[in-house]
């Protein structure tokens, strides 16, 4: 709190309103979601364009507030920032948080790769022969050594960009820090798109609507959730170069640009396991 | 809002300001938050088993008949008990415990343990509290909305097992639970960073890791055990998600998924949330026993690590809920010798809290009565689970009342007594008002013998073969359920000894000292007023 | 208003019958739980046996330990409270303690272990001599058999309603087309299911096996005593999971044999259910004589 009279280091927050609205805004995505995927009312009902079954509405509205939210959330992190509350100590409390919130997602990865070994290497005891031989009759897997192996390369150059523009940050290069997040973030980006059209090509379903089985399953929701932390990892890049640009950062204090940094690494180390087990020693 | 209106430091917003509480970033009004919302949340989840205790009360249908009472079908039918007793178990886990113990007694008291001024993360820390509200409100709703066919609501099990959740279940009941739970655990992680990097962070000078009270120890390995089992469940409940709504074949045997493999994952979840739900208990208990005994707790260190080996050993052990899905046999046996491992370290938290109170002074004040019965209780449950761990009885018993029994030692009599000892321990610092402890005290002991006649008879109806989550039952078993019920309306008596104790310090507003207790209470939160000032330690403490 | 007499009386009866007959033991009817009952129903098979006994000794070493406990809670809060012990001390380690307090359940645990192993893999591990093979199939919500070696099409076994009991059926234990199996033969049982989980579960076998969909699991079990056994589905599987029982008769090989050949005939056969039923008749007017 600006103006009283702490004799410590620690940010004592002023109110704030987001996290109520986030949470209204949490609760409004997860009630539009279901409408989307289950339906909640009917056809008819007045509110049928919100939460019937296959209507956006309602995921948008609790979309827009979530997006607002971290708007509103993190602008007021920045002001703060500027005005001096994160000292040494709260810095030190970010590096904790980060790399605790990129422990819990390391487990939540966990249970991707889980359900994959656990089809890979314990596939026989499915009663139905077809599905108890790996890969499963009908599934042709990809040949690691064409996109994966390509994105992998991406990946791996992105991760010594980023530390680049780290570096060059850290000695008050900030044409360097520029480039090399420049070069990061359009390496995120081949990455998804190169990605996207791996999808395209693929010989398998991910629905059992369309003939899918649990490769399919295993394998587009591993690599999906994979995708969506890089493009995650891209706009969190993205949004430090605008920072970087706008004048935030500084030699000394950059720390929104370690955590994307860290954070892009994790993405990067979940992609070797995927490359090294789902594409090259599973392959069948 | 802005801070330089404020003249001086711990000026408190009124009580009647919306904003103190809606937009709240002090770990004291954020604890309070939890607090009341546990009790709200208990209220629901112990009125749902009191619809389970009624409906068992003898053999036959009797509240969930499905049939027209005149009212209509009030309480649906049999299906309907199956979603009552799923919710009573989700509410009383997520939305009760957790709460209360984490939330509440760990907002409040973690940082005024360490001589911190508040938490490293004051606005994220209300977040994790307002998502509760909006997880609470999806698990509310979804037990209103189509579950399977035209039966409202979802009735699998608190342990969401497909192809009961996925196929078994059609209608949107599944997916809002999902997505309550979903949130519920962002709620959790978010609290667990957020906890971590207070009690690693934010130390007063002085204050060593070897020298932090055990309640901070106590939610340092619970809420690693969140941050590192959570996100696993929520992996499980996306692949639910997506099965349900996306055509993904995880747990669907026609496209090569196995039922299986999402009890591994839940329980590789399941097991550390158990351990979860009492070490803050442990922790609580701790510092009762060594206040009211007037010793420091014996073996410090022996206490800490001991946590620290259960929260670890709790990783390995999750299996040992799945005994009878077909598991290889060496692998049950690993999961059974694993298991017993946990009896070491529980038994020496037992141990070295008698040997604190061996040689202490003991007064029998409100929270040291609930410590004590928890000390008991607990062991009972704890011994009941040994049983269970070894795989060749567990056949005889696995998905009977026995398992029944045995946890609701460990969680209704362990950590809900943790809970009651944990707010009457601390009621005058956080109110600042005193108590009754005469209604207190014979709340505990409605509580000490209804639960026990609730739950005791259930090892027995166990043992004999009744099994679990029916809505009715062979007329053999009637004796025992009949038992049970009745301590139910026990027990009742006590809730209403809870309020009357509420109403009672509300009315008669005793001003509280700053330590109640004597020289046997120790940590930091007792040199502070009661309550503490709005912010505390604006200069921080030193720890010798 | 319940009949608050009529309960207490109840409740005075069962206590005084369970507790004076527990010591005596075997007043229980075997594979059918007992009213007022306090432990586990009586064995009727090897494995069940392993149960019970083993079970017995944790049952006394569990009590022992938290009789130890409350001892030791209720010494203290004699010896140590404020009036007694105005003055406490200070100690707060005994290395020889805690060594101790490690030390000993650790060998209680070891010794809870040895016997623990063998009953498991006792009944994990499907003995090389089996005498036949019977799959069962859980479905919402019934059972459905097969005898694959007798060549008996599959049947389903449904629960008796209440109103359609007949006198000496069970209310939710008894069905209309039970299972039969040989007295002391080894049988292999096999169990899956075609929709979501079940359990085909028989105390007095001390047998438990989840029926999941898309597995098949295995069990045996070795019935030694001819009667009538009943079990519970015991994995929630949705509105009627209490009501889809397990009934097994436990017959002489003659009568088996005889049932065998009129449902290879016709899987609903009326012939095969009038052996059971005639076998049934004579054996409890045997008994009756017996008493
Ligand atoms: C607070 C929650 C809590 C706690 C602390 C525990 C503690 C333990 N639990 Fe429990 N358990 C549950 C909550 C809990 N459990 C729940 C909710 C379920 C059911 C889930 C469901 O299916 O819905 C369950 C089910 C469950 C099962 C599965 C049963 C089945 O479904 O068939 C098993 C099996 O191994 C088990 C074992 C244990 C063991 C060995 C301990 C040990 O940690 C206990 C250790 C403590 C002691 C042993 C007492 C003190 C020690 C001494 C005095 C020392 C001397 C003792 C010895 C040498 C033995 N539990
Ligand atoms: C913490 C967990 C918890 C708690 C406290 C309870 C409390 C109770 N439970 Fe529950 N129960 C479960 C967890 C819990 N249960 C679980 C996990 C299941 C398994 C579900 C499944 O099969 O899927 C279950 C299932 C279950 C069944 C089996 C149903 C079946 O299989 O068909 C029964 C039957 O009697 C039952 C009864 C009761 C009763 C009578 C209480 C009473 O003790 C309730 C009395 C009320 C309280 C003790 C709450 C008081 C607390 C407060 C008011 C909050 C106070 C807060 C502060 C002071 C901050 N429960
Ligand atoms: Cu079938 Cu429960
Ligand atoms: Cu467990």
């Amino acid at each position: 709190m600006a103006g009283h009279a702490a004799k410590h280091d620690y940010h004592l927050v002023d109110p704030s309103p987001w996290p109520f609205v986030g949470s209204v805004g949490a609760f409004l995505l997860a009630i539009g979601a279901v409408g989307n995927m289950a339906g909640l009312v009917s056809a008819e009902h007045p509110l049928a364009f919100m939460y019937a079954d296959g209507s956006w509405g309602g995921l948008a509205l609790g979309f827009l507030i979530v997006i607002w939210t971290m708007i509103g959330w993190w602008g007021d992190m920045i002001k703060e920032s500027k005005r001096g509350d994160h000292t040494a100590v709260v810095d030190i409390g970010m590096r904790y948080g980060m790399i605790l919130f990129i422990a819990s997602e390391v487990m939540f990865f966990v249970a991707w790769f889980w359900s994959f070994f656990e089809y890979a290497i314990f596939h026989e005891v499915r009663m139905d022969p077809a599905l108890a031989t790996w890969p499963p009759a009908g599934v042709e897997t990809f040949n690691p050594w064409h996109i994966p192996l390509m994105n992998t390369l991406i990946l791996l150059l992105s991760g010594t960009t980023v530390t680049w523009a780290h570096h060059a940050l850290q000695h008050d290069d900030r044409k360097g820090a520029i480039t090399g997040l420049i070069f990061t973030v359009a390496l995120g980006m081949c990455f998804t798109a190169l990605q996207v059209y791996e999808y395209s090509e693929a010989h398998f379903a991910f629905s059992m609507a369309d003939g899918g089985n649990l490769y399919g399953s295993t394998f587009y929701m591993a690599t999906g959730f994979h995708g969506a932390h890089v493009v995650i990892g891209t706009i969190f890049l993205a949004v430090c170069l605008f920072r970087l640009l706008a004048g935030q950062m500084s030699a000394k204090k950059h720390f929104g640009l370690e955590a994307a940094a860290w954070y892009w690494h994790f993405v990067d180390v979940v992609w070797l396991f995927l490359f090294a087990f789902v594409y090259v020693v599973y392959q069948g | 809002m802005s801070a330089d209106a404020a003249t001086h430091d711990d000026h408190t917003p009124s009580m009647w300001d919306w904003r103190r509480w809606v937009l709240s970033t002090n770990h004291k009004d954020i604890g309070t938050m939890y607090l009341v919302f546990a009790i709200f949340a208990g209220i629901i989840g112990g009125g749902l088993s009191g619809l389970i205790r009624w409906e068992l009360m003898e053999p036959g249908l009797q509240v969930f008949t499905g049939e027209d009472t005149g009212w209509g079908a009030l309480f649906g039918n049999a299906h309907n008990y199956n979603v009552v007793t799923t919710m009573h178990a989700l509410i009383m886990i997520f939305f009760m415990v957790m709460p209360a113990m984490i939330g509440g007694f760990g907002n409040w008291f973690v940082p005024l343990m360490i001589g911190a001024p508040d938490m490293a993360f004051p606005r994220m820390n209300n977040i994790s509290f307002w998502l509760l509200p909006a997880s609470f409100a999806l698990a509310l709703m979804s037990m209103f909305v189509p579950g399977a066919g035209a039966d409202l609501g979802f009735g699998g099990g608190w342990v969401l097992y497909p192809p009961l959740s996925t196929s078994g279940h059609n209608g949107p009941a599944m997916d809002l639970l999902i997505l309550s739970l979903h949130i519920a655990g962002v709620s959790s992680i978010l609290g667990a960073i957020n906890f971590i990097t207070t009690i690693f962070n934010m130390r007063a000078p002085g204050m060593t890791i070897h020298k932090m009270p055990l309640f901070v120890w106590s939610v340092l390995v619970t809420v690693f055990l969140l941050l590192l089992s959570l996100p696993v469940l929520a992996g499980a409940l996306t692949m639910l998600l997506t099965d349900r709504n996306f055509g993904t074949a995880f747990f669907a045997p026609e496209g090569g998924g196995d039922p299986v493999m999402y009890q591994h994952l839940f329980w590789f979840f399941g097991h550390p949330e158990v351990y979860i739900l009492i070490l803050p208990g442990f922790g609580i208990v701790s510092h009762i026993v060594s206040t009211f005994s007037r010793k420091p707790i014996f073996g410090y260190l022996g206490m800490a690590y001991a946590m620290v080996a259960i929260g670890f050993i709790g990783f390995i052990v999750w299996a040992h809920h799945m005994y009878t899905v077909g598991m290889p046999v060496d692998l049950k046996a690993y999961f059974v010798a694993a298991t017993m491992v946990i009896a070491v370290p529980t038994g020496i938290k037992i141990f070295s809290w008698i040997a604190t109170m061996w040689g202490g002074s003991i007064e029998f004040r409100t929270p040291m009565m609930w410590a004590i019965g928890f000390i008991f209780l607990f062991t009972v449950g704890g011994v009941t689970g040994v049983v269970l761990a070894n795989a060749g009885v567990d056949q005889a018993l696995h998905d009977t009342y026995y398992v029944v029994a045995h946890f609701h030692y460990v969680l209704s009599l362990g950590a809900v007594f943790a809970i009651f000892a944990g707010w009457y321990y601390w009621f005058e610092k956080i109110f600042g008002v005193k108590y009754n402890s005469f209604l207190a005290r014979a709340q505990f002991f409605f509580f000490f013998i209804g639960a026990n006649v609730i739950f005791f008879p259930q090892h027995f109806l166990g043992l004999n073969g009744m099994p679990r989550r029916y809505v009715d039952y062979p007329d053999a078993f009637e004796f025992w359920n009949a038992v049970s019920s009745w301590g139910y309306v026990i027990m009742l008596v006590g809730m209403v000894l809870f309020f009357a104790v509420l109403i009672d310090a509300m009315i008669r507003r005793r001003k509280a000292d700053a330590n109640p207790w004597g020289e046997g209470a120790t940590t930091l939160e007792w040199t502070l007023s009661s309550p503490p000032p709005f912010h505390q330690f604006s200069e921080l403490p030193k720890i010798k | 208003m319940p009949d608050l007499y009529g309960e207490a009386m109840r409740f005075l009866t069962a206590l005084a019958l369970t507790w004076t007959t527990f010591a005596a033991g075997a007043f229980a009817t075997p594979g059918q739980p007992t009213d007022g009952a306090l432990g586990l129903q009586p064995a009727v098979t090897p494995i069940m046996e392993d149960i019970v006994s083993f079970h017995n000794i944790l049952l006394v070493i569990i009590t022992v330990i938290t009789l130890f406990v409350m001892g030791l809670l209720i010494y203290v809060m004699i010896r140590y409270n404020r009036k007694a012990n105005p003055t406490p001390s200070k100690f707060s380690h005994n290395t020889l303690l805690e060594v101790v307090w490690t030390a000993v359940p650790v060998l209680i645990l070891i010794g809870i272990a040895i016997p623990s192993f063998p009953l498991l893999y006792k009944q994990d591990v499907i003995p090389a001599e089996i005498d036949f093979t019977l799959k069962a199939t859980g479905n919402q919500w019934n059972w459905s058999y097969e005898y694959p070696d007798h060549e008996v099409a599959e049947y389903f076994s449904n629960m008796v309603e209440d109103e359609d009991l007949e006198p000496g059926q069970l209310r939710n234990l008894s069905v209309d087309y039970p299972l039969v199996v040989p007295v002391n033969a080894t049988v292999r049982l096999q169990v899956t299911a075609s929709d979501v989980i079940h359990n085909w579960a028989m105390p007095a076998f001390g047998t438990k096996m989840d029926a999941i969909p898309g597995r098949i699991n295995e069990a045996w079990f070795q019935a030694t005593q001819e009667g009538v056994y009943y079990g519970q589905c015991s994995e929630l599987c949705g509105l009627r999971h209490a009501f889809m029982p397990i009934e097994v008769h436990v017959v002489p090989q003659d009568v088996f044999d005889a049932w065998i050949a009129a449902k290879a005939e016709d899987e609903y056969s009326e012939a095969a259910d009038a052996i059971i039923a005639e076998y049934s008749a004579a054996r409890e007017t045997r008994l009756a004589q017996l008493d």
